[in-house]
């Protein structure tokens, strides 16, 4: 009796347990199904640089939206936690922390400002989550851990880029330099004229302006005119390029002008105007590529918010399918999601073809651009 | 180089002026810092924005309308924000102010966008050369305008019966009252002046750079007030003098030293000259009442 009576209790904890686990598991498939997948984005909203970051939220949105229409990730929609670092270093590191510590976020696409990313990157490799910046090109975001990955190429490959093809190609001998002094800028101007003299051209002048303070630029500029260069190079952003070369002509310094990638906007156009005509520059984005993803991009970006796409639109709108492809092959793991993208070759984006290497920095070929009657064209010589 | 630079200095110079004397005449009149005044200046220059190109006013018009406007905003924010707080502690008025200020532009931001506008004020863009130094029309603009505003102030500062009364309030409050004076009416005319320089200054920076964004009020509102307080915060030669002072040393010693220092070279001059005179280049010496 006493020995039944044990068998039986046993089978009953037994058929309890197991039901209890059955029980979990229903539990968990139900939430799986219903649940969602978010996704954390950190961009400047407000602040210097709160256009790039308008058109960062633009384009992951537009990206979720495409998903959603499609029934989502495996069949659970995507939701976005949207956080504003306000252009600032400080505040990255706040919006990075908030991120990070919800655990139901899976990635972040994020930060834009260089300063921002490396700002927050300690704090999302702790965490161990993936996040992809969009706008980051400085060459020390290299070195900020494993889970940091960027889809826009380092500014060392655009200045030895941009430097070759100014003085191997252009043939340019005397450049002069001006740059914003972020980590953005003035890694770019570290790694331009490094190459610029290692090709045998003579860089004249270097100067500097700080970012969202300085707008008068005539004594830089008057500095520049004195010292004969037949080159200006521009380190910086759209609207401090306009802003130097509409000065440049009103100081009678008529020079043709290179810059980075970062220029590519509309608005160094409608601000610079007949001042930015000739500027020379390599893009990852343009309208009359032949890429289809990119042409396809366009065309629901102007359907859905009736103007064209920026550079950092199509950017954050790689990054934030990279992130979604990630889930969908590796499933909802923020360690698998960085293994996966660590791995991940030839990604065929609005912004070209994306490798990761070993560091997490994007590897693709640019394209040549210049600025001929109002418009970005590509060059050809 | 040397004379181009010290005409890029006037021409930033006389603009900090303008803006600085709307910091001055409040804190002449109030003792408050009116932290809000950056922003009003950028409200002007939006307001010239919307008349130029919206409303397609020949620009001559649209500055005189745009100053009214802001005329009237600089008049709204002291009703709003410091009438009521006038007899409390002054660290409440500031709060008020810094609170009128993110008000402002963020209003800003949200009307019109965050992006940097073009300012197409109609006037065409000519540089011409006189000697070795490049001048562009607009930059001579400036300077006239400029002038001619502070002489006009000065004017009316000295030589009219509203001015007396506004110096009178600014001596003392109390007793302007007690002779009769209208010193809320007076304090709203302080604002209204200060708003219309700023506006002036703003649409000028505007069409000099042809670039308008929202936070635009940030740093010419901190240069200006450094410019107020080098010269010596409350009295109006002084601001005139501390913004020509503050664009010069900044266009040189980014010219002679280095670029990236230039907003230290323009703070810098601000302490090394509150260490030897305290209450600014023409600030009179000062008993604080408590």
């Amino acid at each position: 009796m006493k020995r039944r009576g044990k068998l039986f209790t046993l089978l009953l904890v037994a058929v309890v347990l197991v039901s209890l686990l059955a029980g979990c598991g229903q539990q968990k498939e139900q939430e799986a199904k219903t649940g969602e997948i978010k996704i954390g984005v950190a961009a400047p909203l407000t602040g210097a640089s709160a256009q790039d970051g308008e058109s960062i939220r633009k384009g992951v949105e537009l990206a979720v939206e495409q998903i959603n229409a499609k029934g989502g990730i495996n069949g659970k929609l995507v939701k976005l936690e949207v956080a504003d670092d306000k252009t600032d270093p400080k505040e990255a590191a706040i919006v990075a922390n908030k991120l990070a510590q919800d655990k139901s976020i899976l990635a972040i696409v994020g930060h834009f400002n260089s300063s921002a990313t490396l700002a927050g990157a300690p704090i999302y490799n702790k965490e161990k989550v993936v996040h992809i910046s969009p706008g980051s090109s400085s060459p020390a975001v290299t070195d900020a851990g494993p889970y940091t990955f960027r889809v826009i190429t380092t500014d060392a490959f655009q200045g030895e880029y941009v430097a070759e093809w100014a003085v191997k190609d252009e043939g340019f001998k005397r450049i002069a330099i001006i740059y914003e002094n972020t980590d953005y800028g003035k890694g770019l101007s570290d790694v331009f004229s490094a190459s610029v003299k290692k090709l045998g051209a003579e860089v004249v002048a270097n100067e500097s302006y700080i970012l969202g303070e300085t707008k008068d630029f005539s004594t830089v500029l008057t500095k520049i005119k004195n010292a004969k260069p037949d080159l200006l190079f521009i380190g910086g952003l759209y609207n401090e390029a306009a802003l130097i070369a509409k000065q440049a002509k009103r100081l009678g310094l008529n020079l043709p002008m290179m810059g980075v990638d970062a220029l590519y906007s509309d608005a160094l156009i409608s601000l610079g105007g007949q001042d930015v005509e000739g500027l020379l520059l390599p893009g990852f984005f343009h309208y009359s590529s032949t890429n289809p993803v990119a042409q396809e991009f366009i065309k629901a970006y102007r359907e859905k918010y009736n103007s064209d796409p920026g550079t950092y639109a199509a950017y954050a709108y790689d990054a934030a399918n990279i992130i979604f492809e990630a889930i969908q092959k590796a499933g909802e793991d923020r360690q698998k999601i960085a293994d996966y993208i660590t791995n991940l070759k030839d990604f065929q984006g609005a912004t070209g073809i994306n490798t990761f290497d070993e560091n997490g920095d994007v590897l693709k070929e640019p394209l040549r651009l210049i600025i001929k009657n109002g418009k970005f064209e590509i060059y050809s010589e | 180089m040397f004379t181009q630079q010290i005409i890029n200095g006037l021409t930033m110079g006389s603009i900090y002026a303008l803006i600085a004397l709307g910091y001055t005449m409040v804190y002449g009149i109030l003792r408050i810092v009116n932290f809000a005044h950056g922003d009003i200046f950028m409200m002007g220059t939006f307001f010239g924005l919307l008349l130029t190109q919206k409303f397609r006013f020949p620009f001559p018009l649209a500055l005189i309308l745009a100053a009214i406007f802001t005329a009237l905003l600089g008049m709204l924010v002291e009703r709003v924000a410091y009438r009521a707080l006038r007899l409390s502690d002054r660290l409440v008025l500031l709060i008020s102010a810094l609170g009128v200020s993110i008000f402002l532009s963020n209003f800003a931001q949200l009307v019109w966008g965050t992006e940097t506008h073009p300012f197409p004020s109609g006037l065409s863009v000519k540089s011409f050369q006189v000697g070795t130094v490049t001048l562009s029309n607009i930059q001579v603009y400036i300077l006239i305008l400029s002038c001619l505003l502070m002489i006009a102030l000065h004017v009316f500062v000295h030589k009219t019966k509203m001015g007396v009364a506004m110096r009178a309030t600014s001596h003392s409050i109390n007793n302007a009252r007690l002779m009769g004076i209208n010193t809320d009416s007076i304090i709203s005319m302080t604002f209204a002046v200060g708003s219309i320089l700023a506006a002036v200054a703003g649409i000028l920076v505007g069409i000099y750079y042809d670039a308008v964004y929202p936070t635009m009020g940030y740093t010419a509102g901190l240069k200006a007030f450094t410019a107020a307080v080098l010269g010596g915060i409350g009295n109006i030669p002084g601001a005139m003098l501390g913004g020509v002072v503050l664009g010069v040393v900044e266009s040189l010693g980014a010219a002679y030293i280095s670029s990236g220092y230039r907003d230290a070279f323009a703070f810098g001059i601000m302490i090394i000259v509150l260490i030897f005179r305290p209450s600014g280049l023409l600030g009179k010496k000062q008993q604080e009442k408590v």
